[in-house]
């Protein structure tokens, strides 16, 4: 029974590493773009969440409609009017950027806001939900919830609408997709915005659960790319998947290694994967 | 005799390399031209410049009234010219519908409307019907190259161009796709083909254009380029 409440925990927390992930994936698999941001990004969503409950009283989950358009909007311009002059460029060179990007991100939130942690606290009901001997806190479950349905609908989005199947189509083949009519550079700029539009969702969640600061960022970095490679490049579902076996993997870690051990059992996890099936969870051999 | 598409002058290259020299050629709505030459002659350069892929660096590009020299891709399609690439070029991993509903990318158009085109390319090609919802490229190469025609139909082009038709397809499906294009012209849309297969080219075209090194080395009727004795030897084996 302990094993399945644990199981279950990872499922909860794997359901924020989908929301972090899935964007963090797009951007690769699309732009072939790693965006090292991507986690200054989270932290950014998080303390829009974080201020807009704070003077607006506003619940962490709904403060996903401020965050994930604001941070749209930046990705978008930052792409179109930015990147997009070293989008050519080999992908040393926009790993460089987005380093620098993410240099500058965090250290101007540091300096406005400090390194403090910072809860947002009081607005979900303390006493969790019992199924059986399971327990189910209602914020990490809302949360969870709130982090996958977003990365599927994230999914539908590209394979349902006219614009995604424009990203899925420049992803597959960027020439043939212009023969199309599809303005390339707009479809990038478009991605990158959902890329962080997911992250600052993402921030959002997580601020309802954890404390906010700056100093997160390395880590939700670190989560968005294992998550990623776990689950196939590229592919939304398969940042789901592999956020949900990430957050498995850490929790039954710690349970079995040690509190302490759980990223690095995910790590070793990672490296097992990379040799027997390095396309990932759900990727496709052979893509990128 | 609606003239579709106008080429005059045209000189294209990658980088330092010159591949077209002073391309001259049109094509006229309702009437299928073909395009052959050896390999290596600039057929594919040819299509790739009047797609807008490839900027050229001379000469004009006219459909109806616009001048399209110099344009965008986009700018291309809007003005009613569709390019299936050699190879086809099918975007892996979408369904053969998702690929036509790209074809109909840069027309905003109501969802009406766009099913109703599909279902035109669904009944000139009734495998892509049973085929809808699967991945593109796990078909044949015969329907392949059916799905790349419907994805460019479903732009509704005035001049259609396609590169390498029969390239690695069945006798059969090769004979299907002539009639289906016979059938697609004689609706008003003019049609390009580029084609290796001479025999191929002669059947469908009304025109046909010979390329040799980047030029235009003939042009005129398919009739007149049949008896050409140079062509007989060059490309059909004959005298
Ligand atoms: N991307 C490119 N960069 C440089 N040169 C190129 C490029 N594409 C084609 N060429 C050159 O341009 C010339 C014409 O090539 P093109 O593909 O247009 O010929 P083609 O008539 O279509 O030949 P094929 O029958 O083999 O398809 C060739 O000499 C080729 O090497
Ligand atoms: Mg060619």
């Amino acid at each position: 029974m302990q094993l399945a409440q644990v199981i279950l925990n990872g499922l909860l927390l794997g359901g924020l590493y989908a929301a972090m992930a899935a964007g963090f994936s797009l951007v690769w698999g699309v732009l072939n773009i790693i965006n090292i941001a991507q986690g200054s990004a989270v932290v950014l969503g998080s303390y829009v969440a974080y201020f807009a409950w704070r003077y607006a009283g506003l619940n962490p989950l709904l403060a996903v409609a401020l965050a994930g358009p604001l941070l749209f909007g930046a990705g978008w311009v930052l792409q179109r009017f930015l990147i997009q002059r070293v989008i050519a460029a080999p992908v040393l060179i926009t790993l460089v950027f987005t380093f620098g990007m993410d240099l500058i991100l965090n250290n101007t939130m540091i300096s406005l806001f400090t390194a403090d942690y910072r809860k947002i606290e009081g607005v979900f009901p303390t006493v969790p939900l019992h199924f059986g001997a399971l327990t189910l806190p209602v914020d990490r479950l809302l949360a969870a919830a709130a982090g996958i349905g977003v990365a599927f609908g994230l999914h539908f989005y590209l394979h349902r609408s006219r614009l995604g199947r424009a990203i899925v189509a420049v992803r597959m083949d960027r020439q043939t997709a212009e023969l199309m009519g599809v303005r390339v550079e707009i479809i990038y700029a478009t991605t990158f915005g959902l890329g962080l539009a997911m992250a600052g969702v993402a921030g959002c969640l997580l601020a309802a659960i954890f404390p906010t600061s700056p100093l997160n960022s390395a880590y939700y970095l670190h989560i968005a790319f294992v998550a990623c490679v776990l689950g196939g490049l590229g592919s939304v579902l398969g940042a789901v998947a592999g956020g949900l076996l990430l957050g498995v993997v850490e929790s039954l870690g710690a349970l079995f290694v040690g509190a302490e051990y759980g990223t690095t059992v995910a790590a070793v996890v990672l490296l097992l994967m990379l040799f027997t099936r390095p396309q990932g969870l759900l990727g496709r051999a052979g893509y990128e | 005799m609606t003239p579709g598409l106008v080429v005059s002058n045209l000189s294209a290259g990658y980088g330092d390399v010159s591949v077209l020299t002073d391309v001259s050629m049109s094509a006229e709505v309702g009437v299928i031209t073909a395009v052959i030459g050896s390999n290596g002659a600039g057929k594919t350069t040819l299509l790739r410049s009047l797609s807008g892929l490839l900027k050229p660096r001379q000469g004009s590009i006219r459909i109806g009234d616009a001048e399209l020299s110099g344009s965008k891709a986009l700018d291309f399609v809007n003005a009613g010219i569709a390019h299936v690439p050699e190879g086809r070029r099918l975007f892996a991993g979408m369904t053969v519908e998702d690929n036509l509903l790209m074809g109909a990318f840069a027309r905003v158009a109501p969802l009406a409307e766009l099913r109703r085109d599909l279902d035109r390319i669904y009944a000139m090609f009734p495998k892509l019907a049973e085929r809808r919802r699967q991945d593109a490229v796990s078909m044949s190469g015969g329907e392949q190259q059916m799905c790349a025609i419907g994805r460019g139909l479903m732009s509704r082009p005035r001049v259609l161009m396609i590169d390498e038709l029969s390239l690695g397809l069945s006798p059969v499906a090769v004979d299907f796709l002539v009639e289906s294009l016979k059938t697609i012209s004689s609706d008003g849309v003019g049609i390009v083909v580029v084609e290796q297969d001479v025999a191929v080219a002669l059947d469908l075209a009304r025109h046909v254009v010979v390329m040799d090194r980047g030029r235009v080395s003939k042009a005129g009727s398919s009739s007149d380029i049949a008896q050409d004795r140079a062509i007989r030897v060059a490309y059909l084996g004959v005298d």
